[in-house]
């Protein structure tokens, strides 16, 4: 499944932690590696999020890897970039090609920044893998952030998984009909699917109008809290 | 063309943030505007957010082997301006980073800036200057969203420039520029057909309602 994410966030050991310590534990973190770029608090904080995420909350270590793989990817191809591009200096390995090669400088940004990408990451993870989304909305109504805003994240919350749903269900009707089988007709299955995608959006936010209304919408919907600040 | 987390040092994640609040906070004095006066309206955003956070996780193939995805942006600019399309951009993008781990929260501000601000912006005021020409909206969604993409692409090497200045800040800009481009200009491209031919599923089924938007033209009907 594509969002195994949000499937963790509710099923782990921390779920029903107190989802404001949560949040401010982990971006204080965040901000502090980004204001700190320390390599050895970077690993310092990669270790302590590694404990939290598998020890605390019981994430299986399969689970964190997938998580960790796709920004790992990035984070890898950027800081090679990063080290053969932007040396100043003397160069201590040349390709020969135009003059590209590693400095001592880039070799030191590519490196640096690679540890702050993860460590940061670690931390996004801690806060991604134990928080289900309708905790850090309801810490952001906390906050003072529109209710507009609120109402309109959590009722676009609500609708991403039926389209998704649809979507899938579409997307193999039209594999099962041959509608990937080239790139012209990929591109052309993709357009249906997505046109199509939009008029059942439509009548779907028509319905959800009318339920809305149904149960006396005023702008604003009231949701249950638990109580968590009691665990 | 998400920053990933943890990219950008501190003083421009926050140099970002402050000039991306106040654009999203006028978004939404924007819409609440609307939706005090329709509230059935506040159902159709929140529903195109969630199509646009939805088609932003398909991969589209792309000419140099690498898959990527369409941001819709342009789709959502032409569609309801880009006040609001800011808005809906910044939630899907902090749905992206915590659903999908893609972008960040630190990085949100410098995301929101490119993808949700002068993406759709860019796009939306060539619309409208070709609307105005009378330009057959379809080679003008092609339009739209090309340079939503490209503009989108072309403040994120700002950015990174200005991040990673070496040499110099000019000659970084031009190197990551360069860099994106092979991936990049394919992609913008790849988008703006796509987008063609659900503008022509649009066109097809439901002309009023994109009348009804502003989107297209009385004689196109």
């Amino acid at each position: 499944m594509k969002f195994d994410i949000d499937y963790i966030a509710h099923n782990n050991r921390l779920t029903d932690a107190n989802p404001y310590v949560k949040i401010i534990v982990s971006i204080a973190l965040m901000v502090l590696t980004l204001v700190l770029d320390n390599i050895a608090f970077d690993i310092f904080i990669f270790i302590l999020m590694a404990v939290l995420i598998l020890g605390v909350a019981r994430i299986t270590l399969r689970n964190y890897v997938k998580f960790l793989a796709i920004p790992a990817a990035f984070a890898i191809l950027t800081c090679i970039f990063l080290i053969f591009f932007f040396g100043t200096g003397k160069l201590i390995f040349d390709t020969g090609l135009w003059g590209i090669g590693i400095t001592e400088s880039s070799l030191n940004l590519g490196i640096t920044t690679f540890c702050r990408c993860f460590a940061c990451f670690a931390c996004l993870g801690f806060l991604t893998l134990t928080t289900p989304i309708a905790d850090i909305l309801q810490c952001l109504h906390k906050i003072k952030v529109p209710v507009t805003f609120i109402d309109i994240a959590l009722l676009m919350y609500n609708t991403i998984f039926i389209f998704l749903d649809q979507m899938f269900t579409m997307q193999n009707a039209q594999d099962t009909r041959l509608g990937y089988v080239g790139t012209k007709s990929t591109y052309k299955s993709i357009g249906m699917l997505f046109s199509n995608l939009f008029f059942r959006s439509l009548d779907k936010s028509e319905t959800l109008q009318c339920s809305l209304d149904s149960r006396c919408y005023q702008g604003y919907l009231p949701v249950y809290k638990p109580n968590r600040e009691d665990k | 063309m998400h920053i990933m987390e943890g990219f950008l040092p501190p003083l421009w994640c926050a140099v970002w943030f402050v000039i991306a609040i106040p654009v999203v906070a006028y978004g939404l004095y924007k819409i609440k505007k609307v939706v005090d006066e329709t509230p059935e309206s506040k159902a159709l955003l929140a529903v195109s957010g969630a199509f646009m956070f939805v088609i932003s996780s398909l991969k589209l193939p792309s000419v140099t082997g690498s898959c990527s995805h369409p941001t819709g942006n342009g789709l959502g600019a032409a569609l309801f301006g880009p006040a609001a399309t800011a808005v809906l951009a910044t939630i899907v993008l902090i749905f992206q980073a915590i659903l999908l781990a893609h972008g960040g929260i630190t990085t949100l501000g410098a995301n929101i800036v490119s993808m949700g601000i002068v993406g759709p912006l860019a796009g939306w005021i060539v619309y409208k200057l070709l609307f105005k020409a009378g330009i057959p909206s379809k080679i003008n969604i092609f339009l739209i969203a090309f340079i939503a993409d490209f503009a989108t692409y072309l403040v994120t090497s700002v950015q990174l420039g200005l991040a990673f200045p070496t040499p110099t800040t000019m000659a970084a800009i031009t190197k990551f520029f360069l860099i994106f481009a092979p991936t990049q200009l394919p992609l913008a491209i790849a988008e703006g057909l796509l987008t063609v031919i659900v503008w022509n599923g649009l066109m097809t089924y439901r002309p009023k309602l994109l009348n009804k938007l502003g989107a297209i033209a009385d004689n196109e009907l």
